[in-house]
């Protein structure tokens, strides 16, 4: 599959999408589709929700490209957070498989060698950083962006006050981002 | 919700773990508060980082061409600039055509399109512009009446409009484009006398700017 956009950055896309230029949100799908469908299969584990919430997330980066502002973060992550919404209100309402275990994923597959190894790089550094918190932050945070629980639903969950998951939240995500800021991590990689 | 109690919502926030009216209170308060859209930026980045911790499985294909699909649809009435030597355009032929062609100022091309199109089935067109030349590909488009084919144009922008090819219809077309495209281009076509004709004499049956 050619593809014409490549060389462009997420963000100069995102511009284009503005536009209404399809082969620009064709490329963004290409570049995030894979990471965007398996974060809303692990929410909703149910490959036709999963494939809504993907659908509707996209969408609206097509709809609302134009007031995407790249001051407040890079396109990527508002393109994420797009499909997480979406997957998050999914999953509040179909309460039922919140239970359900978070371990099983269907076969990965598909990729080219490239994709599968920045893929691969990109899992490993999270994971790393996800395991060097402490317990009670990786669980609210967990529970919270994978499993779509809000903050009052894990207070309740956890028989915790509401500040104390708060707090458990905002020092989980700061410790996150001192974590994955940290240039050894990458400098460790070789392909 | 005081507003002190609202800078501690940012995390949540980036992780999506607010309810609704959480949410939308959070909203408001971050269009005023400098201090918490720096630390949304700060930490919604390190909370979009956890998408890539998932294993990712390949999503079945059929889920980008629905969403291109749909885009499309959405879109169809607005006529895309040029940004790319490669091009690639879709529409389905509906009432949003007419507005496209009004867009292009060839409303005068439009009178009858709705009684030309309103017994016709899903056409729907699709034009490749790769360095400068072109390819449509039509579907859903009976074949030409005995006597008559139809004909590709290539409008430049603002200049008349230069036959660019002949074709029968059936059920799937592809059409080597004859002329060059230059960017801005309309790409249209008509049902004309067999042999074709110089300049179009019906109303166009769709268009696509390029």
């Amino acid at each position: 599959m050619s593809r014409p956009l490549a060389h462009l950055s997420d963000e100069a896309l995102v511009a284009l999408a503005a536009r209404s230029d399809s082969s620009a949100l064709a490329e963004l799908y290409d570049r995030y589709g894979r990471v965007a469908y398996g974060l809303a299969l692990r929410i909703l584990r149910d490959e036709a929700l999963a494939e809504d919430a993907v659908q509707d997330g996209f969408l609206a980066v097509w709809r609302t490209a134009a007031r995407f502002m790249p001051e407040r973060g890079k396109a990527s992550g508002w393109i994420l957070t797009l499909v997480h919404r979406r997957a998050v209100d999914l999953v509040r309402r179909e309460e039922r498989r919140r239970g359900e275990s978070l371990e099983r994923v269907p076969d990965p597959g598909g990729a080219s060698v490239e994709e599968d190894a920045w893929l691969r790089f990109e899992r490993g550094r999270v994971q790393d950083a996800l395991r060097q918190l402490p317990d009670q932050q990786r669980e609210a945070i967990e529970l919270a962006y994978y499993g779509g629980f809000s903050q009052s639903e894990l207070a309740e969950r956890l028989g915790q006050p509401l500040g104390t998951i708060k707090s458990r939240m905002f020092s989980g995500l700061a410790r996150l981002r001192e974590l994955l800021g940290e240039p050894g991590l990458e400098m460790s990689w070789n392909p | 919700m005081e507003s002190l109690n609202l800078h501690e919502l940012t995390a949540a926030y980036a992780l999506d773990a607010l309810d609704a009216d959480e949410a939308r209170a959070y909203e408001a308060h971050l269009a005023g508060c400098e201090r918490c859209r720096a630390e949304l930026a700060s930490l919604g980045e390190a909370a979009g980082s956890l998408a890539f911790a998932v294993e990712s499985p390949a999503p079945p294909a059929r889920l980008r061409a629905a969403i291109l699909d749909q885009a499309a649809a959405e879109r169809e009435n607005v006529v895309p600039l040029p940004v790319s030597r490669s091009r690639l355009f879709r529409a389905t032929a509906c009432a949003a055509a007419v507005a496209a062609c009004a867009v292009a100022g060839l409303a005068i091309w439009v009178a009858s399109l709705h009684s030309r199109l309103h017994n016709r089935q899903a056409l729907t067109w699709t034009v490749v512009v790769h360095g400068g030349r072109g390819t449509l590909t039509v579907s859903g488009l009976s074949a030409a009446p005995s006597g008559k084919t139809y004909e590709a144009w290539v409008i430049p922008s603002g200049e008349a409009a230069e036959p660019a090819g002949l074709f029968n219809g059936g059920k799937s077309t592809v059409v080597q484009l004859t002329r060059p495209i230059p960017e801005g281009a309309l790409v249209a076509a008509t049902v004309e006398r067999a042999g074709g004709v110089s300049a179009p004499t019906t109303t166009p049956l769709f268009t696509a700017r390029v």
